[in-house]
């Protein structure tokens, strides 16, 4: 457990800054921009407790907001990401699957992950960009930089995760 | 008690989400001014509707009261109106409101506006002079008439002036009338004296009215179209045959100060007095 803290630990320190320093400088066309630090959120194994998860997003999302001077914003889209990230793996998990199960390429297969990445990732790019907005006036240019976002997000989500799984 | 703790630990994180999201809410709506600002409109519109609600809630309730309130009002003004209405009528009737709406009848008709120059009233046949003549286009038998009524008959007519036939003149005067709204006539005669008051003789016996009612023209003549104002009935009297009533009428036209006429230039009265005759004059020759 201490371990898995540990390693839990240093992934948030390393999203935390990759998106501080240089992704928050993204902006392809601009309108996409990667949010990698969903990547957390994802990556919980099965079981994880709740509360933990809970509150380590959150913190993730405010440190992000505090230096993206958007106080509330990413932690609030963060807490709800942890909040259904279970649930959904419960629906991925197979039955013969341990209860402990890591959330990765290896574990889970391409398709699962994939489709529980992606969900997770565009679930994310959607709300946040709604709360960033609080206006459906301009719907087009959300779904733009929802969508735009959700994949450059999820491309580079991929590319680190197939070299972890190596 | 257990079941409340054993419930609070199988679901404690979902307290610690919404704890969560609140702590976020809060944080969003307090640090990001655009944020803020939408909250703060949304928020009173949506206060505002609530209130809406509850105060209509609140006012139905005391509608039994605002409609006695009502009520009351509604008399009171009601019974200002009337008082208002009988004061104006006091003030204006025969004057200034009679005046608009005979000058508005007369507009009908074509008309030659002109000035009185010379006019009596204390004599038995008094005499009128209008500034207007034949080269205005004033012919002789033209009726006269003015913004409270009747005036006169045209008698002698020269280049720029003429000469009237009022109807205070007790030899020569004596214009057909009817009893507005009844049809009754007869003729309007004045014997000197009170320059406001005339008779209406011949008016049959079966006739219906009540005294306060206008005299008009009748238009059963070439001279003036019916509905010229004459005056109104002030009282009722037997002719010296008792065959017919005889009507005193207060002249609505006052003599004594009148300056501005306008001479009824009518063709189509003659022409249908003409017409009239004309038929007239064939029954009798047939007749005989």
């Amino acid at each position: 457990m201490a371990l898995e803290l540990l390693n839990r630990l240093a992934m948030f320190l390393a999203l935390f800054v990759a998106q501080v320093l240089i992704l928050n400088h993204v902006h392809l066309f601009d309108v996409a921009t990667p949010l990698l630090y969903v990547y957390f959120a994802i990556t919980f194994r099965r079981n994880f407790p709740k509360w933990m998860m809970l509150v380590g997003c959150f913190l993730l999302g405010i440190l992000v907001d505090i230096f993206s001077s958007t106080p509330g914003l990413a932690a609030g889209c963060m807490a709800l990401v942890a909040f259904a990230q279970p649930y959904l793996v419960e629906r991925l998990a197979s039955r013969d699957s341990a209860v402990d199960m890591e959330v990765s390429l290896k574990s889970i297969g391409i398709g699962k992950f994939i489709f529980l990445s992606g969900v997770i990732t565009f679930f994310y790019c959607l709300l946040f960009f709604a709360i960033e907005a609080f206006s459906f006036f301009d719907w087009l240019v959300w779904l733009e930089r929802a969508f735009t976002s959700a994949v450059l997000t999820w491309i580079l989500l991929m590319a680190i995760e197939s070299v972890r799984s190596k | 008690m257990r079941n409340l703790l054993d419930f609070l630990i199988k679901y404690h994180h979902w307290f610690v989400f919404i704890l969560l999201e609140v702590a976020s809410g809060v944080l969003l709506f307090q640090y990001n001014s655009y944020h803020n600002s939408v909250w703060l409109s949304s928020a009173n519109a949506a206060v505002g509707t609530i209130n809406q609600w509850e105060s209509g809630v609140f006012s139905y309730f005391s509608l039994s009261k605002v409609n006695e309130q009502l009520a009351e009002r509604n008399m009171y003004l009601e019974r200002q109106v009337s008082q208002l209405r009988r004061l104006y009528g006091d003030l204006t009737k025969d004057t200034t409101e009679l005046q608009r709406k005979e000058l508005a009848f007369l507009s009908q008709y074509q008309l030659i506006p002109a000035k009185v120059v010379d006019n009596t009233v204390h004599k038995t046949d008094n005499l009128m002079t209008i500034d207007k003549g034949r080269a205005d286009g004033v012919e002789a038998d033209m009726g006269v008439a003015c913004g409270n009524g009747i005036v006169g008959v045209v008698y002698l007519v020269s280049d720029h002036y003429s000469v009237v036939i009022p109807a205070l003149n007790a030899s020569s005067s004596r214009i057909s009338c009817a009893i507005r709204g009844r049809g009754y006539f007869g003729y309007l005669h004045w014997y000197g004296g009170d320059p406001s008051v005339a008779y209406v003789e011949d008016v049959p016996r079966h006739a219906k009215f009540k005294l306060g009612e206008y005299v008009e023209t009748s238009g059963f003549s070439s001279i003036f179209p019916s509905g010229v104002l004459v005056g109104k009935i002030e009282q009722v009297y037997n002719s010296s045959d008792g065959l017919s009533y005889k009507l005193k009428v207060r002249l609505s036209t006052d003599f004594s100060c009148v300056r501005d006429v306008c001479v009824i230039s009518d063709k189509s009265i003659a022409e249908r007095a003409a017409l009239m005759q004309a038929a007239r004059d064939s029954i009798n020759v047939k007749q005989k």
